[in-house]
């Protein structure tokens, strides 16, 4: 994984969360251990687009399950042009 | 007896100064802040008005918002909660966060369940609105041209066209927290979640109104016993990219016409006004509270409020009725509600928008009412109008200038339409009770009535 996304995707995940970056395990699930609801997806992804100033289409958000699972679609993402 | 109701603390975001101390240094120094419009809204519409009072750069940061809450609220309610922060630090009250949050936060030793937040917006998140549509209307069209560009148009033709494309930009995304932004009652609403503020929550839609009736519903909910504490003022923001909230206004030929010189375009009560000078907006927010509940925690007053009446026209959506009977109707009603006469009154805050029949009509009334003796400004004379806020910052100004026993001129003001006292140098004056006051499309008509705290 490219280390830079990842830290700056962790550092999002951390704000969106509430929680110490170095308390966010990479495998953990999103909704049901770091209580990731619909609402806080939400934010996470507009947070990501404007960390990464990238449209994310929520669509394609759907079924990332782990933080791991957000690092490895923003590296792809990051690899196609932004919508706007 | 009926309960006392004192200001323990204000906060402001204003075209010349966010914070309480920098907006009356300002005020006080005569400060405009007129300035010409955005080029580029040239782009869009044919204006005739070319100046408005814009806000200082604002940095979210720095009213204690994080990220992930700037991007779930529109700017008016950043503003808001900007100006809420400032007044709950300065009425004393030891900020905490709440139980394993890091972004809300509770006022210890208070009552959150008789603790009310009273807002007054006139659009609310219009901003958000315009850029969510922005992008609902732009962004499909926008990529079909881009794609029938590439197949068809000459690549000497391509700066042109690009230019065109550079003006149909759009945002980044379709916000999805549009609904929650754009809803009036959002800033009063994220005032209570950001404070924890259990107790009534309401939001006053009364455009140019909406601070004053805010700030006086609050009041009353504090003297009849409904709560202790009122979290209370107003807010606008309607610096929308590309200009179409100052055309909505322009084309109904409200905003000042004479832009020649930004710095002397804004002139209420002058004989050569031509429309009141359209702000990107602003909040103030005030800290009602019950005087016992305020003396038990040792809080410094600033002014008491000891009035409160509205009345409406009934006469025009647009336009207030020149007789000014029902404006009358309302001060008299007002100084009822203080106990006290027009005699009793030694400053007006007035509505002194600039436009041709307000300040006519306004003038009259007051001529009528309190004689040509009473000291009269306008803070829309050095702000411009920041409609939903205007009468939450006028308030303000009534409250510091009863505290202080000054208060600021009426800029730019050269022949009075009416042989009133417009105040014009800045000098010592000891006035008890003041009158702000604020009228609003639709025909509404509001004021209250503040003593100096002794």
């Amino acid at each position: 994984m490219n280390a830079n996304i990842q830290q700056r995707v962790l550092k999002v995940a951390s704000e969106v969360l509430e929680r110490k970056e170095d308390e966010i395990q990479l495998d953990a699930p999103l909704r049901d251990e770091l209580q990731l609801d619909s609402l806080k997806q939400m934010t996470l992804f507009i947070a990501l687009e404007d960390e990464f100033q990238h449209t994310i289409p929520p669509e394609e958000a759907e079924g990332l399950v782990t933080v791991r699972d957000v690092i490895e679609f923003i590296q792809r993402k990051m690899q196609e042009p932004s919508l706007a | 007896m009926s309960r006392r109701v004192v200001i323990t603390g204000a906060g402001v975001v204003s075209p010349i100064g966010i914070g309480v101390d920098e907006f009356w240094r300002s005020c006080l120094a005569g400060k405009s802040s007129a300035a010409p419009i955005p080029a580029h809204w040239a782009d869009y519409a044919d204006l005739h008005s070319r100046v408005w009072s814009p806000l200082p750069e604002i940095d979210p940061k720095s009213l204690g918002l994080a990220r992930t809450e700037q991007l779930q609220l529109d700017p008016v309610t950043i503003i808001a909660l900007g100006a809420a922060r400032e007044a709950l630090a300065n009425a004393g009250f030891a900020i905490q966060a709440a139980e394993g949050k890091t972004r809300t936060y509770v006022l210890p030793d208070t009552d959150a369940t008789r603790t009310g937040v009273y807002i007054g917006t006139g659009l609310g998140g219009a901003f958000t609105f315009l850029q969510n549509h922005t992008h609902h209307l732009l962004r499909k069209p926008r990529a079909a041209l881009m794609d029938f560009a590439e197949k068809y148009i000459a690549t000497a033709d391509r700066d042109t066209f690009d230019r065109i494309m550079a003006q149909l930009k759009h945002g980044l995304r379709f916000n999805p927290f549009e609904v929650s932004m754009v809803m009036p009652n959002a800033p009063a609403a994220a005032i209570g979640i950001k404070y924890t503020l259990k107790g009534v929550n309401e939001t006053y839609c009364v455009a140019c109104a909406s601070g004053t009736v805010a700030i006086g519903n609050a009041y009353r909910a504090v003297r009849d016993g409904r709560v202790d504490i009122a979290v209370s003022g107003g807010c606008e923001y309607f610096g929308d990219e590309h200009g179409h909230i100052f055309h909505s206004f322009d084309v109904s030929g409200t905003l000042v016409r004479d832009c020649s010189n930004p710095e002397t375009a804004n002139r209420p009560f002058d004989e050569k006004r031509s429309g009141f000078l359209f702000s990107q907006g602003g909040a103030a927010i005030l800290v009602l509270e019950e005087l016992e509940h305020a003396r038990h925690r040792g809080a410094k007053i600033v002014a008491e409020l000891i009035g409160f009446a509205e009345t409406f026209d009934a006469h025009s959506i647009m336009s207030l009725a020149s007789d000014g009977v029902q404006i009358e109707r309302m001060i008299r009603a007002a100084l009822a509600d203080a106990g006290l006469s027009s005699r009793d009154v030694d400053y007006v805050n007035a509505h002194g928008t600039g436009t041709m029949n307000n300040d006519k009509t306004e003038a009259d009334v007051i001529g009528r009412v309190f004689g040509q003796y009473v000291p009269v400004n306008s803070t829309k004379s050095l702000i411009g109008h920041t409609i939903g806020a205007s009468g939450a910052i006028e308030a303000l100004v009534t409250a510091l200038s009863l505290r202080d026993g000054i208060t600021h001129v009426c800029n730019n003001l050269v022949t009075p339409v009416l042989d009133l006292n417009f105040v014009r140098k800045t000098e010592r004056f000891s006035p008890r009770v003041g009158l702000s006051q604020s009228f609003a499309f639709g025909g509404h008509n509001a004021a209250v009535v503040m003593r100096r705290f002794d």
